[in-house]
């Protein structure tokens, strides 16, 4: 009985670590929706890529935060081209071809990922230590922790800006008033841009500390969209905080319900609980667009 | 200083304003008078470039700014308090001022410091503002909102101040406030185009003004003498 509630709640922290990447993944989310009202389906393809430039400037022999800070510039710029790319356009029109069209984003840079790369899965190198850490019999490897302190730093890191900084109370502004923000001498396409950058890079990030634990393959962002994607569902567009407790259920159930039910059943979770909150919480993430002003 | 000639603008469908050309000359207050739906709002917004006119030109200051957007008119001095307020409802009333100085703020740094003098006169202007300048703006009462959204437009130092319908949607007595807050500054010598129903306080407080009527200019010319005119008094009772 008591090593099995070990196993379980083993399974639990495993899960709810990486659960911390899915809601950095989901803030990406958050980020573009508040100033711009759109979001980039194609966000989990942009963690790949930034995993990959990563690895790549890894085994071009540079220092590991020198890697990392250059896979969060690549991602900067890859959410700041989708954004000028595939949805300005089509939101100065007003309408919702931006959905398709980071869809199809994301698909080339599967496409381009497979023949930069190759197909197959790699490693991706730490500086952390071996082995792991044992509390209360639970242990825990250093790429965990590393998944949770990143994502908690870059999101506090992040919000912090949001307040303290002028460029960032004038994203706030665009989000909440547009015409009002360029009343104001705002740029607001300027201040959408610097958005989109942003959500890139934090996508790169979670790429950078989810691959040394999953590996890096240009489809091991397959399913991480739609799970960031139904944590921002759940959480709602306004709580950092939020997402990051809806990430870490719903890394704790999927782990569990794939040690309970077996590995098939691992994704399952996350597709309940988007169609639970889209039934549920019709004024999540697409409630808010419906009701947009014209 | 402010120059529109023959300006035609619309959402969609048929033209709100239909050829109106009007002038504000620097530190004059000048009104624009009509009901609502007269084409007011629309004149405003497309003269601090929200709307993009169909035909006709602005020029401020010489330049022409009619396709400039907003936020370009916004830094050439032209400052909009538009209707219904439009207050940031989730930042404090202080960011809500800070934002109004916006074009001259550092992006990272000390922009508090750098915005305190302004700040500083703004809150010895508006008291109420100044008490609450930690608080969320949207808990802010709608009088409060006002003086907040015109407090915002001072902060940008601007050359030319327009105020859209300041008087909407308030009780008479702040109402009264307002106003009396658009004549100090125009004491003060700036220069101001004001938008608004209520033509008695409008022509009191104005040195020019126009009547807008579907659209169009029907008469101009000096308030004083606007407010004698019978026929301006039997339109617009107010």
């Amino acid at each position: 009985m008591n090593t099995e509630f070990l196993a379980l709640a083993q399974m639990a922290v495993g899960g709810g670590l990486m659960g911390m990447a899915y809601a950095l993944v989901a803030y990406g989310f958050q980020l573009t929706h508040a100033a711009g009202k759109a979001v980039n389906f194609g966000q989990g393809e942009l963690v790949m890529l930034g995993a990959f430039a990563g690895l790549s400037l890894s085994t071009a022999a540079l220092p590991y935060w020198v890697s990392v800070s250059g896979a969060m510039a690549v991602g900067a710029a890859l959410g700041w081209f989708v954004e000028r790319t595939a949805v300005r356009l089509a939101l100065q029109q007003r309408n919702e071809g931006w959905i398709l069209l980071t869809i199809i984003v994301g698909l080339f840079a599967v496409s381009a990922a497979e023949n930069i790369w190759g197909r197959e899965d790699k490693p991706f190198p730490t500086p952390w230590p071996e082995g792991a850490l044992e509390f209360f019999g639970i242990s825990v490897t250093w790429p965990e922790l590393a998944i949770a302190a990143g994502a908690l730093g870059i999101m506090t890191l992040v919000e912090l800006a949001k307040r303290y900084t002028m460029a960032g109370i004038a994203v706030q502004a665009v989000s909440a008033d547009q015409d009002a923000a360029e009343l104001c001498g705002i740029r607001s396409r300027s201040a959408i841009s610097l958005s989109w950058a942003i959500s890139g890079m934090s996508a790169a990030f979670a790429g950078t500390i989810i691959a040394p634990v999953t590996t890096v393959g240009p489809t091991m962002a397959a399913s991480l969209t739609l799970k960031a994607f139904s944590v921002a569902v759940v959480a709602g567009l306004d709580s950092s905080f939020g997402l990051l407790l809806a990430g870490i259920a719903l890394g704790a159930t999927e782990n569990i319900s794939g040690f309970l039910l077996g590995s098939g059943w691992r994704e399952a979770p996350g597709l309940i609980l988007l169609i639970l909150a889209l039934a549920l919480r019709p004024q999540g993430l697409f409630g808010k667009k419906i009701i947009r002003k014209v | 200083m402010l120059k529109v000639e023959n300006l035609c603008a619309g959402y969609s469908g048929d033209d709100a304003v239909r050829g109106i050309s009007i002038e504000v000359a620097e530190g004059s207050c000048v009104a624009l008078v009509g009901a609502n739906g007269a084409g007011k709002s629309t004149l405003v917004k497309s003269l601090c470039g929200l709307i993009v006119p169909r035909r006709g030109s602005v020029f401020f200051c010489g330049e022409n700014i009619s396709a400039l957007p907003a936020s370009e008119v916004a830094r050439r001095g032209i400052s909009l308090c538009p209707e219904g307020r439009h207050v940031f409802v989730p930042l404090s009333v202080e960011e809500n001022l800070l934002l109004g100085a916006y074009p001259r703020l550092p992006s990272f740094g000390r922009f508090r410091r750098a915005a305190s003098g302004d700040l500083q006169h703004l809150y010895e202007m508006f008291p109420r503002l100044g008490e609450r300048r930690s608080q969320q703006a949207g808990s802010l009462s709608g009088g409060e909102q006002q003086m907040l959204a015109i407090g915002r437009v001072l902060m940008a130092r601007p050359r030319l101040v327009v105020l859209d319908e300041p008087s909407m949607g308030l009780a008479p007595m702040l109402v009264k406030e307002v106003f009396k807050a658009i004549s100090s500054l125009r004491t003060a010598g700036m220069t101001i185009l004001l938008s608004e129903q209520f033509a008695n306080s409008a022509l009191a407080v104005s040195d020019r003004a126009y009547i807008i009527e579907r659209g169009s200019v029907v008469l101009e010319g000096a308030s004083a003498a606007l407010a004698k005119n019978p026929a301006v008094m039997a339109a617009y009772l107010g």
